[in-house]
């Protein structure tokens, strides 16, 4: 099956990712992707998760920390600035206090604490988490392309939402028991109400963005999931291990694409030994991904002869990634 | 009629005072304990997470942080009972 024949046939599955190891082309892939679908009359938006994002660099526009930018009709793309996300987030916690408690500052020891929360190394991950889950029930696209991050880090963020979840329900349960508590306390006073818990309705509301943003991930349904290869034996041996982690929590793959083929027809041609070498490992490797990856693998994109930027390059990956086909 | 009315008067006193003498005597124990208990509920759950204020690490703190308003005014004696040394006199309260 190829790539396009997987979007027509399932056109529920509207989250795309593209994992792999860095550097393999999931970037380019989800431009490419982007560009191929907004042609066919689609609005969609691509955008990162990575702080070291690269989607600027392949549109060739600065659109970092800027929201969704319009790089052409129907095709939106977003950097998100993990940064400025978590000073917004620690200024809306400060107003917060200063409209409960009608406080003009906010009290030195919590000042503190909000300043040193920002500090844990963890922060960003989960700033760029809460921003995606705002991004994806926005539900203002056809179709949203996530340009993951590396492997480890891929594997880390999915795994956030899963310990996040566990943290809550915990949580949550302690907060249930002690409103049991207030009840019988309000039972037994005679009074009408116990006060309504506060606390209760903020975890309430965390655990349904948690849980938002994990089913998403993993919904056979409505993901699409694809590895990125080359024709390495490195790269190869880590997709297995990647491919069964990512398995373990539940993440629906569609497919692989290998990346990066030189074109077998130059062989023969009049071509130095060392690139007739490196077609010949190549396509040992070639054949390896095809037994181990089986019917799974999509399709061959070529290592091209310039960098992939800007939307002509673009275009050329999309084509070849899909065919051209409409 | 006047005497009625004052009859009727106190006897709902009466009653008053009997409901809230039975409450003193089975109720207000049974209640103190379970603020006292919901009291001792509510550090802990400070604690799970807002335990980077003592310098316990906790999870990533950022959903933390949107609990944060509604526990300041718990804070302060919080720590302190956090931090408080034990002894045998806390065994009798």
């Amino acid at each position: 099956m190829s790539i396009a024949e997987i979007f027509n046939k399932y056109p529920d599955r509207r989250y795309i990712e593209f994992g792999g190891k860095g550097g393999l082309g999931k970037t380019t892939f989800s431009a490419a992707t982007a560009y191929w679908l907004a042609k066919q009359g689609h609005k969609v938006l691509v955008f990162s998760v990575d702080p070291q994002a690269s989607l600027s660099d392949i549109f060739q526009r600065d659109i970092f920390g800027k929201g969704a930018v319009e790089i052409m009709p129907g095709l939106f793309a977003q950097e998100i600035d993990a940064d400025r996300h978590i000073h917004d987030y620690q200024e809306q916690i400060r107003q917060k206090i200063r409209d409960m408690y009608g406080m003009d500052e906010i009290p030195e020891e919590i000042e503190n604490y909000i300043q040193a929360a920002a500090a844990e190394p963890a922060m960003e991950e989960s700033a760029i988490f809460d921003a995606v889950v705002d991004i994806v029930v926005g539900a203002q696209y056809d179709y949203y392309i996530y340009d993951l991050v590396p492997l480890g880090h891929a594997l880390y963020y999915l795994s956030m939402a899963s310990i996040y979840d566990e943290w809550i329900g915990k949580v949550t349960s302690l907060r249930e028991e002690m409103k049991e508590y207030s009840q019988v306390a309000a039972i037994l006073e005679r009074k009408k109400d116990s006060e309504e818990d506060l606390i209760l309705g903020e975890l309430r509301y965390i655990k349904q963005r948690i849980n938002t943003s994990s089913s998403i991930l993993t919904d056979r349904e409505k993901t699409a999931f694809f590895f990125v290869v080359t024709p390495e034996e490195m790269i190869i041996l880590d997709t297995l291990k990647a491919a069964k982690l990512f398995s373990k929590y539940q993440v629906p793959i569609s497919g692989y694409i290998v990346n990066r083929v030189i074109p077998p027809e130059l062989a023969g041609q009049e071509i130095p030994e060392y690139l007739r070498r490196r077609i010949e490992m190549q396509t040992q490797y070639l054949d390896r991904i095809d037994k181990t990856f089986g019917a799974q693998v999509l399709t061959r994109v070529p290592e091209f002869e310039r960098d992939v930027t800007g939307l002509e390059m673009i275009g050329r990956v999309s084509e070849s990634l899909f065919g051209g086909a409409a | 009629m006047r005497e009625e009315e004052k009859k009727e008067k106190l006897f709902k006193r009466f009653g008053r005072s009997a409901k809230e003498f039975l409450y003193g005597l089975a109720g207000h124990d049974m209640t103190r304990f379970a603020l006292k208990t919901r009291g001792s509920m509510e550090h802990l759950f400070i604690l799970i997470t807002m335990g980077d204020l003592l310098g316990i690490p906790i999870l990533p703190p950022y959903y933390s942080l949107r609990l944060l308003p509604y526990v300041v005014p718990q804070i302060s004696t919080w720590k302190r009972r956090m931090l408080r040394e034990k002894d045998l006199t806390d065994a009798l309260a």
